[in-house]
């Protein structure tokens, strides 16, 4: 995947505390780190664990002492410890297993939340010019799958782990206790097994390499692209051959599967065939014991069923080690988004905003990609405070991003945009956002309600206000008209609307804003001409004094602006005043000419 | 799934023959006091024993696999045919994020149901019997202790089962409550931003991180609490055992090596039930997915046995009308209906413009046009039949779409173009970037045509864009048009030069395009103003200019 670089790549600075600042380690460990649970939590489950594993050794050794003991029958006192043990590890086992999976699913599934939170963090200030390359179903599957598999990266990974480890030592400790060479034998077995799946699990990593997590990106990828471009696919009949492209990642997903079913499968033969040689060995090493009277008789039992007992513990240890694989790829995916540079940084030391809202670009040159073409080539503009400039040209003349770089979505390559004579990489990015309302072309939509759409510019805003800039925004008799009004359902990216409505909706949202300075990129694109008018007459009127930058392809709307500017290439290439020379400005709400308005601005 | 359960009985009737190798071993041992050279040979039926059941574990893997595989991937082929065929109108209301995580994550955690679950469920079944019946044959009082607990746990098994699905069913709303949250927001980053709302994003994820987090631990804990009783029952039962063995051995009337057998096998007897269990609650997340999934398949089988496949052959489109009959779209939530019994005939090379104000149903009516909304009432007609006879496909394959708000998929902005026509030529896509007046703008590519235009097209202009659907259009080469306000992102200027190149491709082709400005179309033959939901005519194309 290539990774979009920025022409003012600064030196990454985390984004949050949680951000592992030194790269110690591989990616796995560094996103162990994020994802570390609570150390209390993560200490407790493994040691119930470890004692539910023992319990289940001990149950069946004792079981097993006591069958050879009363064979050999001795007076029933003599069992009485042996049938009180088995009793009491029979009882504390379950338990000791519950509260194991509790607490450990606690610890890992808080931590998990904390991962996602973290890829929000780190995703937000690199959007949308840093994540370009990112598909959004991309970084859904990162937020869902990677993330999920990170949890099991303690669950299933680092816990089965450590437990099978004690569990190891412990029994192997009291094996040798009772017999020397059985612990050696208990040892080699329980070692060699799980060398034995852990190297099967590596193989496999070598053969099938990498590539699961992104296998699964692209599938996730590729089905948000069919559902968004449905009506197109399906219109022009490429919907059937579409979906067999998004389908290509799915076999060989399911190509990969088989393939891990059979390293899957040959992990388990192996760790039964352990199994199966520790208890023939521990076996043969009792009775050979047996025979020299090193060992009493009755322990002939004891010490394979022992060993049945600790290879409980293998399993789980084995599937750990063949998922590491996963667990690093699905760290190495999320800690990539970390590793693209932060496009427009803030300041360390941001200047306060300045009073003034007069915007300008001087001599600005932007490029999206460092190899692509200039979308600005020295673009010079000034928007004084309280003007109202129209922006027209071709499509591609790089009119919106003209608004791109106001909005410090993308920097600029070389010159200087200001605000109020301060330069805005000198200014926090919040900061001069706030200073301005914008409708973006084809505005974004959240799938709520007409009422939570607008709302998104001022959360906690009162019915009123909202009612008030959707009437601003010509919407009122068409919401009065709708059984749920304000409630009304807009659907995904606003597809049950009509263009021009979506466009309206995106206006109330600025004008909800209430921000110094309004820029409209064709926002009245998809308007009839009336409705528009009525539009651009009442947003006049309600941002009357502020700061207008309208981006706009209808000639009928420059009349009543105090400048035009006509962009191409990238460059400005013409401005005039339209003012006092058009029929329409008796149609200005504000009454007349330019220079009336001027005074009335003058005056406040 | 055969091939899983035989496995699974062979690798029982292993563990029954190493139950008993091990009895014999100890009693030989124990009361025969034999050395390890006598006990050779049984040592190694004893291994073999393990290497038949490791061979069972192996491949008893690469059967359920080899089950689940092909399930899992015809159900996500039919999910998204299916989300497809519904068509936009309906994929408008759902959730993009949420159907997205069904059809991958949900899907895959089906897996889980048909590789693991089902085969441990027969086993469940088998095995316990199988075993049960060979130790009643050599002892007969374990084999009641073992039958009277073993019986308890599928009543506890269903009790649990049933809260747990239930359980699972609103994890699962949780998690793709969360996808689809984690992918509204960014999608709509950039307006967050704008808007500085970045942190009130975070604070909705978070809010739907805990949620999916509580739930998933109240279903964690029906899981956990199953198997704690499983485990209970498995551990008192095998202890039971074990005393009642002790005693009997003690007062000589069970041999040791039957006694030991008995004992290795009684864990035996609980582990498939166990393990059915285990599965059943880890398989609990693809079933509830699975819900919504059937659901949606179920009713496209519901809609196939509606009627008949459609067999009338499509008119020729060069001679016969495409008519609009009486046509009413209602849609949910809104008052009235947006279209209210329209009628409109498009004669064969009629260019035709739609003009009304926002919201008053243009897009509508292509919609209706192209099949993606279904009157509630009237029909179209293509010449004398309907088009609803007709094959979908047969009629979407004559008609070209600039829609309002194209979408390009990744790739090329060759690849796009040719997604309207894969077959067209080299000379042919030239053709069509001149033909939308694209051709400039190509040329100041690095890249040229095979520049890529990112996810969803969105590193081109608006207009850009427009002109890419306008050029896949061209390449189509079909009788009908249908454009969409396809010139609202281009300046004056630019809109005259379109016209100029396009309308001599127009001709003779039938046209219908929404607009409000100028258009594309020079000069229609008619225009329709759509007013309240009805159509007003109006005499010809000149006054839109
Ligand atoms: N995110 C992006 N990545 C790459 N190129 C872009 C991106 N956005 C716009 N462009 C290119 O920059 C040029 C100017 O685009 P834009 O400012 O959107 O034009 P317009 O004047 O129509 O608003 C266009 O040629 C477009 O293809
Ligand atoms: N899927 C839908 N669900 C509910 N209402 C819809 C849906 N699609 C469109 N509408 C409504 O139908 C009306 C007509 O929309 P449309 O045909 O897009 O208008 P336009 O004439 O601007 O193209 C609008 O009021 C719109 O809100
Ligand atoms: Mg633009
Ligand atoms: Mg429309």
């Amino acid at each position: 995947m290539s990774r979009p670089r920025s022409n003012t790549a600064m030196a990454q600075t985390p984004g949050t505390p949680l951000e592992p600042r030194p790269r110690f380690g591989g990616p796995l460990a560094r996103v162990l780190r994020i994802a570390a649970p609570d150390p209390r939590k993560f200490l407790s489950g493994s040691a119930l664990g470890t004692a539910a594993a023992l319990c289940t050794v001990g149950l069946l050794a004792c079981s097993g002492a006591l069958i050879d003991k009363a064979a050999l029958r001795p007076p029933l006192y003599t069992l009485t410890l042996l049938m009180a043990a088995v009793q009491l590890l029979a009882l504390s086992r379950g338990p000791l297993r519950y509260a194991e999976r509790l607490v450990s699913h606690d610890a890992a599934l808080g931590a998990l939340g904390r991962v996602r939170l973290w890829l929000y963090d780190v995703v937000v200030p690199r959007s949308p010019a840093g994540v370009a390359a990112y598909r959004n179903g991309d970084l859904l599957a990162r937020a869902t799958g990677d993330v999920d598999l990170l949890q099991d990266v303690y669950l299933r990974g680092v816990g089965p782990l450590v437990t099978a480890l004690a569990t190891s030592v412990v029994t192997v400790a009291a094996v040798t206790v009772i017999l020397p060479s059985g612990g050696l034998v208990l040892g080699i077995c329980l070692f060699s097994g799980t060398v034995a799946a852990s190297s099967l699990a590596w193989v496999r990593r070598r053969r099938l390499g990498d590539g699961e997590g992104a296998l699964r990106g692209t599938l996730s990828a590729d089905v948000v692209e069919l559902l968004a471009a449905a009506p197109d696919l399906v219109a022009m009949g490429r919907d059937e051959e579409f979906l067999e492209r998004v389908l290509a990642s799915d076999s060989e997903l399911e190509r990969r599967a088989r393939r891990r079913s059979w390293s899957d499968g040959a992990v388990a033969a192996v760790v039964v065939a352990a199994t199966g040689a520790a208890v023939v060995g521990m076996l043969a090493a009792a009775t050979n014991a047996i025979a020299a009277h090193r060992l009493p008789a009755f322990m002939v039992a004891v010490l394979p069923l022992a060993a049945l007992g600790a290879f409980d513990v293998v399993q789980p240890a084995a599937d750990a080690l063949s998922r590491m694989a996963d667990h690093v790829e699905a760290a190495e995916r999320l800690l990539s988004v970390v590793e693209i540079p932060i496009p427009v940084q803030d300041p360390l030391q941001p200047d306060a905003l300045p009073d003034a809202s007069t915007i300008s670009i001087v001599a600005g040159v932007l490029r999206y990609r460092p190899d692509g073409p200039r979308a600005l080539d020295g673009l010079n503009l000034e928007v004084p405070e309280g003007r109202r400039i129209a922006i027209v040209g071709p499509s591609g003349a790089g009119k919106s991003s003209v608004v791109n770089v106001l909005l410090r979505f993308w920097a600029l390559e070389s010159g200087e945009a200001l605000i109020g004579g301060t330069p805005l990489d000198h200014l926090r990015q919040d900061d001069v956002r706030s200073h301005i309302g914008w409708v973006g072309q084809d505005a974004h939509l959240f799938p709520t309600t007409i009422g939570g759409n607008i709302a998104v510019a001022r959360p906690g805003a009162d019915a009123d206000s909202i009612a008030a800039a959707a009437r601003g925004a010509q919407l009122g008799p068409w919401i009065d008209s709708l059984p749920l009004g304000l409630d009304t359902p807009v659907g995904e990216q606003g597809a049950r609307l009509s263009g021009g409505q979506r466009q309206r909706v995106a206006l109330a949202r600025a004008l909800l804003a209430d921000a110094p300075v309004l820029i409209l990129d064709e926002a009245t694109a998809g308007l009839d001409r009336p409705t528009a008018r009525r539009l651009l007459h009442d947003v006049l009127a309600a941002t009357e004094g502020r700061t207008l930058l309208s981006i706009t392809h209808r000639q009928e709307e420059l009349a009543w602006m105090d400048e035009v500017v006509v962009v191409d290439a990238g460059r400005v290439v013409d401005r005039y005043f339209p003012g006092g020379n058009s029929d329409d400005v008796a149609a200005d709400p504000t009454g007349g000419t330019t220079e009336a308005r001027r005074d009335a601005r003058a005056r406040r | 799934m055969v091939g899983a359960v035989t496995i699974g009985l062979i690798s029982t009737m292993a563990l029954v023959a190493q139950a008993v190798l091990l009895g014999t071993v100890v009693r030989e041992v124990l009361i025969g006091h034999a050395t390890v050279t006598r006990t050779v040979p049984l040592l190694i039926g004893l291994g073999a024993t393990f290497g038949v059941r490791a061979a069972c574990a192996w491949v008893g893997e690469v059967a359920a696999h080899r089950t689940s595989a092909r399930v899992t991937t015809s159900l996500r082929r039919q999910l998204l045919s299916r989300a497809v065929e519904l068509g936009p109108a309906w994929l408008a209301g759902e959730r993009t994020g949420a159907l997205t995580t069904s059809a991958t994550r949900g899907i895959d955690a089906l897996d889980a149901y048909f590789a693991r679950y089902l085969p441990t469920a027969i086993l469940a079944a088998l095995t316990p019997l199988m075993l049960l019946a060979w130790i009643a044959i050599d002892d007969w009082f374990s084999a009641v202790i073992l039958l009277v607990t073993a019986a308890v746990i599928p009543l506890f098994m269903i009790l649990l089962g049933l809260e747990a699905t239930r359980s699972a069913e609103r994890q699962w709303d949780r998690m793709s409550g969360l996808a689809s949250t984690f992918f509204d927001l960014l999608q709509g980053l950039p307006t967050l931003r704008a808007f500085g709302r970045a942190d009130d994003g975070r604070a909705t994820l978070e809010r739907a991180n805990g949620e999916l987090r509580d739930e998933t631990m109240s279903t964690l804990k029906v899981a956990f609490l199953s198997s704690l009783a499983l485990e209970t029952l498995a551990s008192v039962g095998t202890a039971l055992v074990a005393l009642f063995l002790g005693l009997r051995l003690l007062q000589g009337t069970l041999d040791v090596g039957t006694a030991l057998a008995v004992l290795v096998l009684a864990p035996e007897i609980y582990l498939p039930l166990r393990r059915a269990g285990a599965e059943f609650h880890s398989s609990a997340e693809g079933r509830a997915a699975a819900e919504g999934i059937l659901d949606l398949l179920d009713d496209a089988d519901d809609e196939k046995e509606k009627g008949p496949a459609p067999t009338c052959p499509l008119p020729d489109l060069t001679s016969s009308p495409v008519r609009l009959q009486n046509v009413t779209v209602r849609h949910p939530d809104r008052a009235g209906a947006v279209l209210d019994g329209i009628d409109l005939t498009l004669e064969p090379g009629e260019h035709v413009a739609v003009i009304g104000e926002s919201g008053s149903g243009k897009s509508t009516l292509l919609s209706v046009l192209l099949g993606f909304t279904v009157p509630s009432d009237g029909e179209v007609r293509i010449g004398d039949a309907r088009l609803d006879d007709c094959s979908i496909r047969a009629w979407r394959a004559q008609v070209a779409w600039v829609p309002q708000r194209p979408n390009l998929v990744r790739g090329t902005i060759e690849d796009n173009l040719r997604l309207g026509n894969p077959g067209a030529t080299d000379a042919e896509v030239v053709r069509a970037l001149e033909r939308s007046g694209l051709d400039g703008f190509v040329a100041r590519l690095a890249g040229g045509l095979d520049t890529q235009v990112g996810e969803g097209g969105l590193t081109l202009s608006a207009g850009e864009r427009q002109r890419i659907a306008i050029g896949r259009a061209v390449l189509r080469d079909v009788p009908i048009i249908f454009l969409d306000e396809p010139t609202a992102h281009l300046d004056v200027d630019r809109e005259e030069s379109l016209r100029a190149v396009l309308e001599p491709w127009l001709e003779g082709r039938t046209v219908l395009m929404a607009a409000h400005r100028g258009g594309l179309v020079g000069r229609v033959d008619r225009t329709v103003t759509l007013v309240a939901g009805r159509a007003v005519a109006s005499a010809s194309g000149e006054v839109l200019r």
